[in-house]
């Protein structure tokens, strides 16, 4: 049987490392908030989404979260008009990132939250650690 | 010293506030998963009181959550102040709570057997 405080130290981190992940497709979605396509008519670059789910983690028998999928935003891109971009079609128009900037700045503070929520979980279990050591010491 | 069953309880209570602390980690792991539930484990003074017998994992292949559990420490989902859009019911501020409550009753718990420790030794070295 794990110890539970070893287990709660290793779920905090599946945390963080999920967060992490998360922050990084934020960063890419922010990144190419600007990429069109090349041709004419061409798609630009859809933003990426992603999930995370709970799974049972077989050594441990604890909860671990992992990053479930991450997929695309289906929402419609915007489009503008912009006729010497090489990417804009036969009127004019260019298709611009379905990339909300907005919602990346507020994707990324809570996935900096959840990741300080995590941090302070690891600070506690090694507190409780360290208390539990300091009774040989007396 | 035979009648106070003090070290017994303090190793009790600190297995308890493991597990405790491993599912809060859980649960905070988790705040961003849809359609998690929050646990909660029973209380300590309940889980002294029960002295019916409770089902057993018998066997390492019975499932159970946080970090290996025995019957005397059985996850429920917990009533928590909020359920978001996607189906969690985490609060990340109320598990901090939690936390906090966790490590304040650890250090209670090893400052009791510290003590009572120091106790013992003084009577033995008279």
């Amino acid at each position: 049987m794990a110890d539970p405080l070893v287990s709660a130290l290793k779920i905090a981190s599946s945390g963080m490392e999920a967060q992490s992940t998360r922050l990084r497709i934020v960063s890419e979605n922010v990144a190419n908030a600007e990429t069109t396509g090349k041709t004419p008519g061409a798609d630009p670059y859809v933003r990426k989404t992603v999930t995370f789910a709970a799974t049972l983690d077989e050594v441990t028998g604890a909860n671990l979260v992992r990053v479930g999928d991450i997929g695309t935003d289906k929402s419609a891109f915007e489009s503008a008009y912009d006729p010497g971009n090489p990417a804009a079609d036969a009127n004019g128009y260019v298709k611009r990132p379905n990339v909300n900037m907005l919602t990346e700045m507020m994707d990324m503070r809570e996935a900096n939250r959840s990741y300080e929520a995590n941090i302070q979980v690891v600070k506690q279990a090694r507190e409780i650690i360290n208390m539990t050591i300091d009774l040989l010491r007396s | 010293m035979d009648q106070v069953y003090l070290f017994s309880l303090t190793s009790k209570q600190a297995d308890w506030l493991a597990h405790r602390q491993a599912l809060i980690a859980e649960n905070v792991a988790n705040v961003n998963s849809p359609g998690y539930s929050a646990k909660e484990l029973t209380p300590f003074a309940e889980v002294l009181n029960n002295t019916a017998l409770a089902q057993r994992s018998s066997n390492p292949m019975h499932m159970v959550g946080y970090g290996g559990a025995t019957a005397e420490t059985e996850a429920t989902q917990a009533a928590t102040w909020d359920v978001k859009h996607s189906g969690n019911t985490v609060v990340v501020e109320q598990e901090m709570m939690k936390a906090g409550e966790v490590a304040r009753d650890y250090s209670l718990n090893t400052s009791v057997v510290k003590s009572f420790h120091r106790m013992v030794m003084m009577t033995l070295r008279g």
